[in-house]
């Protein structure tokens, strides 16, 4: 039964994909032939494409070329093509941020590959790259300053994400990974860094990122159909990439009332490149001093948390490149809830720390790219709640990944054609011990909690070797329009569960101011959330995806992009109607996102606005309900301005609340002296609509070869105390609001000598 | 954790009495004496009540306010506070359904209601054991008087200790009081705080529950000066 259904789902995703392929025949039949006759002219412009890229092979995005003596030009996309009309023999130029200018001669219709040499000024330029409706193309970009100048976002990197068209909004992070994309589940995204999955993305006080922004290259958010050489996610994906160290030496440091860091790069030799940064949190020095001597606390371990990373690059030769990066976080908390230290009853302890460190070697030759890679993590979890209950996990792993592309310009009748396949393996050990209450799954009503509850029981090891490997083909039909078909499969071997996920893409350039793109694919998310890996028997959790998406650039710097994505999602982990732990869940989202992006002079301009719908069913016959993250409205507006020395900037946040189970009231236990809530109707209430104004102001003064810049981020500056949820008193008779922090105000300076 | 630092990092509003106050509505505890009984003996139900304005009550449940929950056979066996234990044939019997070994003992869950409040409590039958006592109270460094309800008069605006000789890690513990702000209410030496603005009168009780749901309480008068 399960094989049938399995196979009938196969199908209808080979169609979807097999639709798209046609459809862009179709699309193509038109333009294909007025190309042809134009080709017949020889005086005339010709139709010519190309790809732009750096010296480690990578595409570059955003690249300007200009037909030298024209005002024709275009811009490269995500994945470094552009197409322009030029003269046959013609000179292009093509320049971007932070690489020397570069020229090419138009030869053909297809371009070989143009190289463009960083320039000293990259140390200071970082990419955020926002793609609501497509992962390879269509990106918002924001440079390094303008994403410090987001207002609210204290500077953090993580915390920009708030802003992108998708990202469910809350005043606090959500989750381990802090991230929650259309609707979905925290579980249901992936962090990446380097390419490979980090366990957590923000600190456990302050909700800082773990990785500062001066250490971070580029920010790809990918909420929707990313490409096959991403898998183990059913929604979105967030991509961080550690910067490579600038060829000028340079030392920074900053300090807040959050936080302090340190930051080197530069250049050993002629072919090696370094940065190493490190942080402290500096709240816990204060901490001690902001709470009152009355509350029953003892801060045996405050809370503080560590950051560290580095990455060196080095040169082999014109083809070979190696990088070598690592970032790790250790957060520590103890607390007792109580002024006496010997009372375990009364103790909290949290560590949280993990080491990723990445060894990567990049190929690139002509038509050949290729990529190798060897990453190990080391994660530790350790959570002590009371005597009794206490989570103790160290899951290493090792993941060899390979990827390798072939170009080339034409192969029956197709032009800027790429082949990819990739395969990795992760394997990854479990020391696991575990004494705690039962898993909660997403949408389950609050339990009564009881100190002595360790239901869920385990200690031992195990083994999880997962094996993946994925292929793609890309190519031109036509100039204007390309497609991409690809198929991932991925082998859950402890959970004998083989997933075979054919994803495609089509996109359209319309004009040359307007792209249409269309997306469909199967996707993935491993049981290994919580204590998930504790039940062999669970599959993977199931979502097909289709979005399509529209583009407007009218002006240079400026882009308007709108979106719409359906996406089914099956095989949820929860309980059925007996109490068992299954994937009986079904659901379904949907959506349509807007996103317009204004860069121009010394204005910086973003407006992001979501809507979504997300609804589920536990089990068959069990009653339809929200998403416990469904949220239907969300509105971003930022603006910043920058003038001399100072930079103001403003954001205005505007977002539904997130839905919550009512409590009804409680039944007492008398013998373990614990309450279990009567629980209302599964997420039938709605915490109230929640908006703020966050304003920032810079000021860079210079001090000899130092720069300094002051800085003051204020979060809710009209102090509206929104409700985040709300939350019930120990007995379930009295419920009251637990309400955002009215005012968060960040000061700091940063030095670069 | 993240609940934890959630609860640190941001704020909350509303008055949410917290689990140490006594002028609140509930039931506080369900008692059975005696909580493990042998086979075709009787145990007594006794229920501690919390009032806002009358302070604490003991109840005796009535007819209507109690119930065996499971096993369902056994609902004739419990008559308002008073349950009568099985005879051994059909304890062997209730113990073969519940996979219990032969002279394990069986748990009879009772729902009890008072006023609109609902409680479980486990009477055990097939052994015995009494409810705990109350082992080496001290109120502010001396022993509190035995009587119930008796006045306490304590020292206002001052850490006031209290203390009952058991083991947080195996006994439960709880001090409660509606006058003033109980500290370490969940510990067995907690301490009584008084402030000015708090009420100056009240009441002041402790409970103590064992790991064989055995229950003891004693409660007093309090007022500060």
């Amino acid at each position: 039964m399960r094989l049938a259904r399995c196979a009938a789902a196969l199908r209808a995703r080979f169609v979807v994909v097999l639709v798209i392929v046609v459809a862009g025949r179709i699309a193509s039949a038109q333009p294909a032939g007025s190309d042809a006759a134009g080709s017949d002219v020889a005086p005339e412009p010709i139709v010519t494409t190309g790809r732009v890229i750096d010296k480690l092979g990578k595409p570059i995005r955003g690249a300007i070329v200009t037909v030298e003596g024209s005002d024709v030009t275009t811009k490269t996309d995500r994945t470094g093509r552009f197409v322009i009309k030029a003269p046959l023999d013609g000179e292009l130029t093509v320049e971007k941020s932070g690489f020397e200018l570069q020229l090419a001669i138009v030869t053909g219709r297809a371009l070989d590959d143009i190289l463009l040499l960083g320039s000293e000024d990259l140390q200071e330029t970082i990419e955020v790259h926002g793609e609501p409706p497509v992962p390879t193309a269509g990106a918002a970009e924001l440079d390094r300053q303008d994403l410090q100048r987001v207002p609210g976002t204290g500077g953090d990197v993580v915390r920009t994400l708030t802003v992108m068209p998708g990202v469910v909004n809350l005043q606090l992070p959500i989750g381990y990974s802090g991230v929650v994309i259309r609707g979905s589940s925290p579980q249901d995204s992936q962090i990446l860094v380097d390419d490979f999955e980090i366990p957590v993305l923000f600190h456990n006080i302050a909700f800082r990122a773990i990785l500062p922004a001066e250490s971070i290259q580029t920010l790809d958010y990918i909420p929707g159909g990313f490409d096959v050489a991403y898998g183990r996610a059913s929604s979105g994906i967030v991509a961080l990439t550690t910067r490579e160290g600038d060829d000028k030496r340079s030392e920074q440091a900053e300090v807040s009332v959050i936080d302090g860091g340190l930051l080197a790069q530069g250049k050993v030799g002629n072919d090696t490149n370094y940065m190493v940064g490190f942080r402290r949190s500096t709240i816990d020095l204060i901490l001690p001093y902001v709470i009152p001597p009355s509350v029953d606390l003892s801060l045996t371990t405050v809370p503080s948390y560590y950051d560290g990373q580095f990455r060196i690059d080095h040169r082999l030769n014109a083809h070979w490149n190696l990088t070598l990066s690592d970032v790790g976080t250790i957060d520590t908390f103890e607390l007792y809830t109580s002024k006496d230290t010997t009372a375990n009853t009364q103790r909290y302890y949290d560590r949280t720390a993990f080491d990723r460190l990445t060894a990567a070697a990049h190929y690139h030759d002509g038509p050949w790219t290729a990529s190798l890679a060897l990453s190990a993590i080391l994660p530790q979890f350790k959570f002590d709640l009371g005597a009794f209950q206490h989570i103790d996990v160290v899951q290493p792993a090792i993941t060899p990944r390979a990827e390798i592309t072939r170009t080339g310009d034409s192969f029956s009748g197709l032009t800027n054609i790429e082949l990819r396949a990739g395969a990795e393996a992760q394997i990854q050990r479990s020391d696991v011990d575990i004494a705690f209450p039962q898993m909660m799954v997403e949408g389950e009503g609050m339990q009564g909690f009881n100190p002595k509850d360790t239901s869920t029981l385990f200690k031992g090891n195990f083994w999880q070797p997962d094996l993946a490997q994925w292929t793609s083909f890309a190519a031109n039909i036509d100039p204007r329009i390309r497609f991409q078909a690809g198929l991932r499969i991925d082998e859950f071997t402890r959970n004998h569960d083989t997933a075979v996920q054919p994803r495609g893409k089509l996109e359209i350039s319309i004009t040359p101011t307007v792209t249409a793109r269309l997306i469909a694919g199967a996707y993935r998310r491993p049981p290994e959330y919580q204590s998930e890996s504790l039940y062999p028997n669970l599959q993977a959790e199931r979502s097909t995806q289709a979005i399509a998406g529209v583009e407007y650039k009218p002006i240079d710097g400026a882009r308007l992009q709108l979106s719409t994505y359906y996406t089914d999602r099956s095989d949820l982990i929860t309980y059925d109607a007996h109490g068992v732990l299954g994937n009986s869940g079904r659901g379904t989202t949907e959506g349509a996102e807007l996103l317009g992006t204004y860069h121009v002079g010394p204005w910086f301009a973003w407006l992001a606005y979501s809507y979504s719908h997300s609804v589920r069913v536990d089990y068959p016959g069990a009653p339809e309900r929200l998403f416990s993250y469904d949220q239907p409205h969300s509105l971003n507006a930022a603006a910043s301005w920058q003038h001399g020395k100072w930079t103001l900037g403003g954001r205005f946040q505007l977002y539904s609340g997130l839905p919550y189970t009512p409590i009804l009231g409680g039944i007492l236990n008398s013998d373990t002296n614990t309450y279990t809530p009567i629980n209302g109707v599964v997420n039938s209430a709605r915490a109230p609509i929640h908006h703020e104004l966050d304003l920032r102001v810079d000021y860079t003064a210079h001090y000899g070869p130092v720069a300094l810049t002051y800085f003051l981020d204020v979060q809710n500056v009209y102090l509206d105390q929104s409700v985040v949820t709300y939350f019930y008193s120990y007995d379930y008779t009295q419920q009251a609001a637990f309400k955002s922090i009215p005012i968060i105000p960040s000061i700091g300076v940063r030095g670069v000598l | 954790m993240k609940r934890l630092a959630l609860v640190i990092l941001a704020s909350c509003s509303g008055d949410i009495a917290p689990p140490w106050q006594l002028a609140h509505e509930r039931i506080i505890a369900v008692r059975a004496t005696p909580p493990h009984i042998p086979a075709g003996a009787t145990s007594t139900l006794d229920v501690l009540v919390g009032h806002v304005g009358s302070g604490l009550e003991v109840v005796i449940p009535g007819p209507a306010d109690t119930t065996v929950v499971s096993p369902t056979g056994l609902t004739s066996n419990l008559v308002g506070a008073t349950f009568t234990a099985p005879g051994e044939t059909q304890l062997d019997q209730i113990r073969g359904d519940l996979g219990l070994g032969p002279s394990d003992p069986v748990p009879i869950e009772v729902e009890v209601v008072a006023d609109t409040f609902e409680a479980l409590k486990t009477i055990y039958v097939g052994d015995s054991s009494d409810n705990p006592t109350l082992d080496g109270l001290l109120v502010n460094g001396v022993p509190p008087p035995t009587d119930t309800n008796a006045l306490i008069t304590v020292p206002a605006n001052v850490d006031v200790p209290l203390f009952v000789d058991a083991d947080d890690d195996v006994d439960n513990v709880n001090w409660l009081t509606s006058c003033g702000t109980m500290n370490d209410f969940d510990i067995h030496d907690a301490f009584l705080h008084v402030n000015p603005s708090d009420p100056q009168t009240g009441q002041l009780a402790v409970v103590l529950r064992d790991e064989s749901a055995g229950v003891v309480w004693q409660f007093w008068s309090v007022v500060a000066q």
